[in-house]
């Protein structure tokens, strides 16, 4: 067995994804029963007793969404610490590129944890009403969900396997391009053009989530995460590293850092998720969360001038930019 | 307050060895302001049947449904909102908090439901008087006699003012001058156009004048009324 899987993270972590799965897996049976015999307007035994199991379902799933949430900063935490085992890694991005399912499973949890963040909404909306309106269409989401964690389940698996502890890894200054002088940033832009895309951006989704125009929050939400991915990398990371060449989305999270990181890419992801469910809250079931909105703009303004206080602070401090 | 019962099943531990059929299609219709008496034997259903009306259990299959409302199909979120709002419920061992007193048990009751302290303490006097437990307000429930104890819980089920009250054998640890100061109360309740049940055994609710039907169940099904 190789160094990576004795160690204490990788074992906490795999376990705890098994357990969670485990729990799921039974769920998802009972989801697919509850899709198959579900009638509210059925006053039959088989009726109260699937109302009673899809009380309990629904529990399992949200507590095990919940704790999905916290498993995400753990397994980020995990890789970053895999980089003192891994020759070439400086931080999480070399671990992460160490064989070809560490960058698609990281996205694939992003993206399932913004899905499960959906279905906890329609959950909520669900048991908010007397007749379960939404069980049908929270539980087909549920299963699409479910294939999602089946996927990402066999590639957490797949990647703690196949880490290799003797091949060299590429470190981030490799992978984000700046040895060579190469350009990361997307559609030709520089980093002037890029500042003004961020703060334009940021902007009109405050605008669009203050004006209540969901398919405005919507698209201006998924454009400024995209943004302001590259933002943080290429601009904002360099004042948090002191660094014009240290440009890396991991690094951040480490304590030399003060785990900084976690706080920022924190902020941008609950920021845009919340603005994204008011505006699905909105459009599709016609309920007007001011405060999800409230929330939504209170920790998106927080990214905003944190991370611009990066750039404020070190000019101050040194009188000149990066 | 009108109450539907309609083909209600009640089965325990459903689909072990142990499946227990506590309520067998029962059908029952209860009038708004109406005091019935559910009498039997212990086993026979009474309480059972009372636990699935006041939304504290869910049958097997049928429906309840109590001014409208289903409540045999309420999500437990909202049969939680249906008690707190719609029913009062006595219970045979009173169910209070040993440690507070009479004031604060009563109070404890409407603490969720998010009116004022003035208002809270308001209700809670209006519902102590109603139960002649007043003077007993600040004394600790531990010290109370059984009859004393009786009328706290009289007063906490009053407090948020239900218009259904629901009684599970509340004399069985009475004596005689406690049981009829309690049916007193009772009576009252049904003067102020409270629709009452009563699940017990006690003989002495068998011929009470503001009583109109007294429905025998044996075996988790209703006999003769």
């Amino acid at each position: 067995m190789n160094e990576i899987l004795l160690s204490n993270e990788v074992i906490v972590y795999l376990l705890s994804e098994t357990l969670l799965y485990l729990l799921l897996f039974i769920a998802f049976l009972v989801t697919l029963g509850l899709l198959k015999k579900w009638n509210f307007n059925a006053f039959t035994a088989e009726q109260f007793i699937l109302e009673n199991r899809s009380y309990l379902v629904m529990t399992i799933i949200f507590f095990v969404i919940l704790l999905k949430v916290v498993l995400l900063p753990y397994f980020v935490y995990t890789i970053d610490n895999l980089s003192d085992l891994i020759p070439g890694a400086m931080c999480g991005a070399g671990v992460i590129k160490a064989n070809g399912y560490g960058n698609p499973l990281l996205i694939l949890k992003i993206i399932i944890l913004f899905l499960s963040g959906l279905w906890l909404t329609v959950n909520s909306i669900d048991l908010g009403a007397k007749n379960y309106p939404y069980l049908k269409l929270k539980s087909w989401f549920f299963v699409f969900i479910f294939i999602l964690l089946s996927t990402e389940f066999a590639l957490d698996i797949l990647y703690f396997t196949h880490i290799e502890t003797s091949n060299p890894v590429s470190c981030c200054s490799v992978i984000f391009g700046q040895i060579g002088g190469a350009n990361g940033l997307p559609f030709g832009l520089d980093i002037p053009k890029l500042m003004i895309l961020f703060y334009l951006l940021f902007l009109l989704l405050v605008l669009a989530i203050l004006a209540d125009n969901a398919l405005l929050t919507i698209v201006a939400s998924i454009l400024f995460a995209s943004i302001s991915y590259y933002a943080v990398v290429y601009v904002f990371g360099t004042y948090i590293y002191e660094l014009p060449t240290h440009q890396c989305p991991f690094c951040m999270l480490q304590d030399h850092y003060y785990y900084i990181g976690y706080l920022v890419w924190g902020l941008l992801f609950l920021g845009v998720f919340f603005a994204i469910d008011s505006a699905i809250m909105y459009y599709f079931f016609k309920i007007n969360s001011k405060a999800l909105k409230k929330i939504s703009l209170i920790l998106l303004g927080l990214f905003v001038l944190l991370s611009s206080a990066y750039i404020a602070v070190y000019y101050i401090k040194n009188g000149v930019f990066l | 307050m009108m109450i539907e019962i309609n083909s209600v099943n009640k089965i325990y531990n459903e689909g072990t060895p142990q499946a227990f059929e506590a309520l067998k299609s029962i059908d029952m219709h209860i009038d708004e302001g109406e005091a019935i008496v559910l009498s039997g034997v212990s086993g026979s259903g009474k309480s059972t049947l009372l636990s699935l009306i006041a939304g504290l259990d869910k049958p097997s299959s049928g429906k309840i449904i109590v001014d409208g409302e289903l409540i045999s199909k309420l999500p437990d979120l909202h049969a939680s909102a249906y008690r707190a709002k719609t029913v009062g419920v006595i219970f045979q061992h009173f169910n209070l908090l040993e440690s507070l007193s009479v004031e604060e048990n009563v109070m404890a009751t409407l603490i969720p439901s998010g009116f004022d302290m003035i208002t809270i303490q308001e209700m809670t006097r209006k519902s102590m008087a109603l139960a002649s437990i007043s003077h007993k307000a600040t004394t600790d429930v531990k010290s109370l006699s059984g009859g004393e104890k009786q009328r706290c819980a009289i007063a906490r089920a009053l407090v948020h003012e239900p218009k259904l009250i629901l009684c599970d054998e509340p004399t069985a640890n009475l004596d005689r001058a406690n049981s009829l100061k309690f049916i007193e109360i009772l009576h009252s309740l049904h003067n102020m156009g409270k629709t009452i049940i009563v699940a017990t055994h006690d003989p002495l609710f068998e011929s009470l004048s503001f009583v109109r039907r007294v429905i025998h169940m044996r075996d988790g099904a209703i006999g003769n009324e």
